[in-house]
């Protein structure tokens, strides 16, 4: 526990350090073991893969996050605290069983990646401003979008990961998740994951796009392979955390807390987990037949040889689709969690809001198909993958039209969280109806793989998750750190963000409808697309102009501001009973649930009650 | 449990005052989301039944935005918190009837919506016996089109008018995609297979095919020309087609070297795109993965272009596929031999 | 670790890992779920020209294997650690044996190679990584039997062991999916 903790004893030091140690490790097994079967020594593809295995492996008993597990296996006890426990700023990079830490490692990294395939975005949309290309090249910049995707996805994904992290536990009233070491083991694997995804840079890149569909990912430079290995590593991690989150909600609830007294967060964060818990797997299949197709010349993917290119396009997408549900549901969980807050009214038909994150999980398993119409999929199958698509309109709907009825008559307040709140709630209704002309198959003919597509998901994203995120952001800062955020800042940043993604999200619609195709380096000077294409460029410099003064306020806040009153925004969720920083065994008594959660405005309702301590009571006059 | 009758009531004001700017918003909203400047022009059959479908999901997009949006802005202005006001608003948990219609009525619009989808794929499948077929092969980062009716290859798409064009979609070595914005219709051309697209254009002009799926680095310019002609210029071209073949051997070569997409990875300059460059290739000792060497000559060449997976150049990634030049007949692949060698 | 709001008994604990591992399987079972279906859009109705015997004798031995499994299970929990060592010892080699039998000699003697056609790529995918899980298991396994051999489970606690054995049930009831889909539907072609 001591307070100086020297740079080379953090655990993320140390890990990145076996890292390097482990993976020419790998690289020399393979060398040895070709030459040991009489191939040539050196094969790069080989090499890199299976090195990036054993550095990973490596980098996860260098942070220490195997340790125990070995212990326990070699007849140990598993110690209450794991060696070395570290206090203060250090236990950040370090591995740590406290729920709390790991959401906001996962919290920093998801927004580290974010800036990371932002910076990517706006490179390439400089190059979009002019016909013809000035300062990529057709490769470069296929990387750079593929990058961008698949590094944002990352991101959007330890984003759910970080709020799940933090807060089902917390609002739930347990004092951790079911499995701790588990947890944090599936926070750190997602450094060496993020590590190879960037790395794919330096290795040829890979022009696929983020979906990597064979062919063309058979026949892509090695960087793909790197790709597909970070992308199986953030693939365990989900796996591994939506099952800590679902054990979690069933097992850990404290006395009282039906699932129908649950906050509305933690029935979002349980449908995204029955989600990712399950679906991943496929991807983690496809991306695997294509990296042994590379390897071992496996024929799955080539019909020369049996194989079939769209057996890919069905594995992926039935993980890839259910996926955006990953994204957005934790997101729209948070919009329900916050509007009672601000609207200081009663979640509306908050039973049917619950149940209807679980039926878009449930739907979202049988629509993949739909990213497929033009693919040469069974035709038969095409009217069918349309009902089902057009079916999630309905829960999602429900939400939608709860939330305004939640907020009709209410006593509506704007501060930063509630704006962003607001935000995303027209936006992702932006992005939720461009969703259905994509889902008719006939106009989908006209609108696959155009801008149309894009402006659809990044409304979807934005609006589903970005929004969201921040407004949970500012929304729990001050329960994280202590401290409150600067408010005006914070409303700059709106200000900023809202407006421009508009301008970003509708130009990219527009040119689709009328004829951007997507993944282009280049397009025609006779289609007049430079005019639209040079404002997306800029409304996307103002999103990340926003984005840098998010950043300037939460590190300056976190030193800096006024110290924060308990329970700022009058919430009624137990966390708020919690000083803040919540001290590491979160609850000292087990909490009772006495009440249901959001009756604002009902006299006398008590949701949460530690017994033989403080009521948290609604500021009934 | 407040009774939702007696809800009403009381909220009967802002009912009306929130129903008015949702109205107002709907009418802008259609009126921005015009579908006849929001596309190209249609130029096919298929378009008119797909035009039809996005102006009523336009539409219903307006009236949906305008009922959230309108709402929401109306609640912001009217409902919003006075300074120093502490207190909760109303207690209203919900309302089962309420939920249960916003179940329901989404329900039957998007069961309609789908029906009006499958009737208007119906329409862009609909098949005429009478279609003239085309088969159309994507190749990075070409396309090359043949009429099996009048033995032409052609690098242009040239369709007669009001004629239903049955086209038979494959792809050589990676996934590519055939769309029009004019026709609207877009179908992939995937390895292993023939993919229909039925295509009936009506309005004359020369329009640009593109190709819609991500298949590598020139995935960007892998354009042709789609022409609309007239019944008579269109049997007019075919007849310029089948006498144009030239008695040249190495014109023909020329023709099948830009047909079959050679020239889109063997420049004829020295430059190197993706394969090496046909200039100065024949005659020259080319050494080959693996150390050998070997003379560029009549057989070498043949072996190359039919079998290109036999023998790689030295440094170059084994792109070529056999599937390349397997079009080609035994003669063709001279007369592209004797182009090759044309070029000094 | 587990949350003091409610009690934090063992029973309590051992719910809540049963619950984590079924997850686990649940998630596993999608990506042999996944193998099928490849194996159903690749081969449709045919199958490729196996062993059959071979087939038959790897199929009985982890079968087999499964019944010692639960013999060693039983004992353990009835306190019988002899009992117990002698089963999961019988449990791990035939476990090596069927490995030996479908990499070692199956494997060796396919009429198709790896990269040869869609029979090879999705026979050696779907036996490799069931082969996978079978050599985690078989480790899984020696783990606990050494722990059981210093003593460290008793008839009250002995969480490693039920999930070493579910996790090789379940290995063993995936075979009884891959064994008809690889040696018995559909015509040899
Ligand atoms: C957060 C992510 C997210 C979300 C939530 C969604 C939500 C939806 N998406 Fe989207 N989608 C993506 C992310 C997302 N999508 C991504 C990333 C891609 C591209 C992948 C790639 O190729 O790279 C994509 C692509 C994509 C396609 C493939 C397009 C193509 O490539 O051709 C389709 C087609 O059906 C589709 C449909 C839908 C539909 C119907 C919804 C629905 O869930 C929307 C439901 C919501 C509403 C409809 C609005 C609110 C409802 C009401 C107000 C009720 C009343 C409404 C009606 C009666 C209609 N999406
Ligand atoms: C959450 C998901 C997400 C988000 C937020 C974004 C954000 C942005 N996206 Fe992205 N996008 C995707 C997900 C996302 N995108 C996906 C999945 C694809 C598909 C890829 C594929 O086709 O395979 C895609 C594709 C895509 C395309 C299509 C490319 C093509 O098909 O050719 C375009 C083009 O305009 C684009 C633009 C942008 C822009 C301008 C932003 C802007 O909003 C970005 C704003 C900038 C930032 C957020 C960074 C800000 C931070 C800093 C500047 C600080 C730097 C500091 C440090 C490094 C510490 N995106
Ligand atoms: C996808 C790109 C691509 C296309 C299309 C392509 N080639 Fe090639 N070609 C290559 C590459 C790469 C090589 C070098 C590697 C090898 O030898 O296979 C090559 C090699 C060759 C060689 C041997 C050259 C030498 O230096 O020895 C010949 C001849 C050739 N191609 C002819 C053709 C002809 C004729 C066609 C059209 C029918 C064609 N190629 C189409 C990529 C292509
Ligand atoms: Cu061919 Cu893109
Ligand atoms: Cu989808």
């Amino acid at each position: 526990m001591s307070k100086k903790t020297n740079f080379l004893s953090l655990g993320l030091v140390r890990g990145v350090f076996a890292m390097l140690v482990g993976m020419p490790l790998g690289m020399g097994l393979v060398t040895l073991i070709r030459l040991a079967v009489g191939l040539p020594a050196w094969n790069a593809e080989p090499a890199w893969v299976v090195g990036g295995l054993v550095g990973a492996v490596a980098f996860m008993i260098g942070v220490g996050s195997l340790s125990d597990w070995f212990k326990l296996a070699a007849g140990g006890e598993l110690p209450e605290h794991p060696a070395g426990a570290v206090n203060g700023w250090a236990r950040y990079f370090n591995f740590t069983l406290d729920h709390k830490v790991i959401g906001v490692q996962y919290g920093v990294l998801s927004l580290l990646m974010f800036s990371i395939a932002g910076l990517f975005a706006l490179i390439f949309r400089t190059e979009l401003v002019q016909t013809g290309l000035q300062y990529l090249n057709a490769d470069e910049f296929n990387t750079l979008i593929s990058l961008h995707g698949i590094v944002m996805i990352m991101a959007i994904l330890l984003g759910v990961a970080a709020m799940s992290n933090y807060l089902t536990p917390l609002m739930i009233g347990a004092n951790d998740m079911a499995f701790p070491r588990l947890n944090s083991f599936a926070f750190w694997i997602n450094v060496p994951s993020g590590i190879f995804l960037l790395s794919s840079l330096f290795l040829g890149g890979f022009d696929t796009g983020w979906t990597g569909y064979p062919p063309l990912s058979v026949r892509a430079p090695l960087g793909i392979q790197m790709f597909f290995l970070g992308v199986y590593l953030f693939g365990l991690s989900s796996i591994l955390g939506a099952l800590n989150i679902i054990v979690t909600v069933v097992r850990l609830r404290a006395p009282g807390m039906t699932f129908f007294r649950m906050p509305i967060f933690v029935w979002s964060a349980f449908a995204t987990a029955l989600i990712s818990a399950t679906a991943t797997q496929l991807i983690a299949l496809s991306f695997q037949m294509v990296m042994f197709q590379r390897l071992f010349g496996m024929g799955f993917f080539d019909p020369a040889r049996g194989g079939n290119v769209l057996l890919f396009q069905h594995l992926f997408w039935f993980y890839s689709h259910p996926a955006v549900y990953v994204f957005v549901l934790t997101g729209l969980g948070t919009i329900s969690e916050l509007l009672p807050v601000f609207v200081r009214k009663p979640l509306f038909g908050y039973r049917w809001v619950a149940v209807s994150s679980l039926g878009i999980a449930l739907i979202g398993f049988f629509v993949w198909a739909h990213h497929m119409f033009t693919s040469g999929m069974s035709e038969f199958l095409r009217v069918p993958f349309m009902y089902s698509t057009l079916l999630v309109a309905v829960p999602t709907g429900v939400k939608f039209f709860s939330w305004v009825a939640t907020m009709w008559r209410g006593k509506m307040s704007f501060e930063t969280p509630m704006l962003f709140v607001l935000g995303a709630i027209s936006i992702f209704l932006v992005g939720g109806l461009s969703g259905p002309p994509n889902a008719v198959v006939a106009t989908d003919l006209h609108l696959h793989d155009t801008y149309f597509i894009v402006g659809h998901f990044h409304a979807t994203m934005f609006g589903g998750f970005v929004f969201p995120f921040m407004a949970a952001v500012y929304f729990w800062f001050p329960k994280v750190t202590g401290r409150m955020f600067n408010e005006r800042l914070g409303k700059l940043h709106f200000w900023l963000m809202f407006p421009a993604f508009f301008v970003q999200s509708f130009g990219q619609m527009f040119i689709g409808l009328f004829g951007m195709r997507r993944r282009i380096a280049d397009y025609d000077p006779a289609l007049g697309f430079e005019q639209p294409n040079w404002l997306i460029t800029i409304a996307g410099m103002v999103i990340a102009l926003s984005v840098l003064i998010f950043f300037i306020n939460l590190v300056y806040s976190t030193k800096r501001g006024p110290v924060a009153v308990a329970n700022p925004w009058r919430s009624r969720s137990p966390e708020w009973l919690l000083p803040s920083p919540i001290p590491e065994h979160n609850y000292p008594q087990p909490l009772e649930i006495v009440g249901e959660p959001y009756d604002y405005g009902l006299v006398g309702s008590v949701f949460v009650r530690i017994p033989s301590t403080a009521v948290i009571e609604e500021p009934v006059k | 449990m407040n009774d939702g009758k007696a809800v009403m009531r009381a909220n009967l004001k802002h009912f009306i005052g929130a129903g008015a700017f949702v109205v107002v918003l709907t009418v802008i909203g259609v009126l921005i989301l015009n579908t006849d400047r929001l596309l190209p022009p249609a130029a096919a059959a298929q378009a008119a039944s797909i035009d039809f479908l996005f102006s009523v999901e336009f539409k219903l997009i307006a009236f949906l935005f305008a009922l959230i949006i309108g709402v929401m802005v109306y609640s912001i202005i009217f409902f919003r918190r006075k300074a120093g006001d502490t207190d909760d608003a109303v207690y209203m948990p919900g309302n089962a009837r309420l939920e249960l219609a916003w179940t329901l009525i989404p329900l039957g619009i998007v069961i309609v919506l789908a029906l009006l989808g499958s009737r208007a794929l119906a329409q862009t499948t609909r098949i005429d016996p009478q279609a003239m077929e085309v088969k159309v092969i994507g190749q990075q980062w070409t396309w090359r089109f043949e009429y099996p009716a009048y033995d032409i290859i052609s690098t242009e798409l040239v369709l007669p008018v009001n004629k239903q064009a049955l086209l038979r979609l494959s792809s050589v070595d990676v996934i590519h995609a055939f769309w029009v914005p004019e026709f609207r219709v877009k179908q992939d051309a995937i390895p292993g297979g023939e993919r229909l697209l039925r295509i009936t254009p009506t309005q004359l002009g020369t329009y640009t095919i593109m190709c819609a799926e991500l298949c590598g680095r020139d995935h960007a310019y892998m354009n042709a020309a789609v022409i609309v002609k007239s019944a008579q210029e269109f049997d007019a071209w075919v007849i310029e087609q089948t006498e144009a073949v030239s008695d040249d051997p190495l014109v023909r070569g020329q023709q099948l070297a830009q047909q079959y997409g050679c020239l889109g990875c063997h420049s004829t300059d020295g430059t190197v795109i993706i394969g090496p460059s046909f200039y100065q290739l024949f005659g020259k000792t080319e050494s080959l993965e693996g150390g050998a060497t070997v003379q560029v000559d009549d057989a070498y060449l043949f072996e190359a272009i039919r079998d290109p997976g036999k023998t790689i150049v030295q440094g170059f990634p084994n792109l070529m596929q056999p599937t390349t030049s397997a079009g080609l007949t035994d003669e063709q692949i001279n007369d592209i031999i004797a182009y090759i060698k044309s070029l000094k | 670790m587990t949350s003091n709001t409610v009690s934090e008994s063992y029973a309590h604990r051992l719910a809540t890992n049963r619950l984590g591992l079924w997850l686990f399987l649940l998630s596993d079972a999608f990506m042999f779920g996944g193998l099928f279906i490849t194996r159903v859009y690749l081969w449709g109705d045919t199958r490729p020209e196996l062993n059959q015997t071979l087939g038959l004798i790897v199929t009985s031995m982890l079968l087999i294997s499964s019944f010692f499994m639960n013999r060693a299970e039983t004992a353990m929990a009835h306190g019988d650690r002899k009992g117990f060592l002698r089963g999961t010892l019988v449990t791990i080699v035939l476990g090596i044996a069927f490995l030996a039998g479908v990499i070692g000699v199956e494997w060796q003697i396919a009429p198709f190679g790896v990269s040869e056609d869609a029979y090879g790529a999705v026979f050696f995918m779907m036996t490799g990584m069931h082969a996978f899980h079978v050599l985690t298991g078989v480790i899984f396994l020696l783990i606990v039997w050494n722990n059981a051999r210093r003593g460290r489970y008793s008839v009250e606690k002995h969480w490693a062991v039920e999930a070493a054995a579910v996790y090789w049930h379940f290995v063993d009831v995936v075979w009884i999916f891959f064994y008809p889909a690889l040696y018995l539907i559909g015509k040899v072609g």
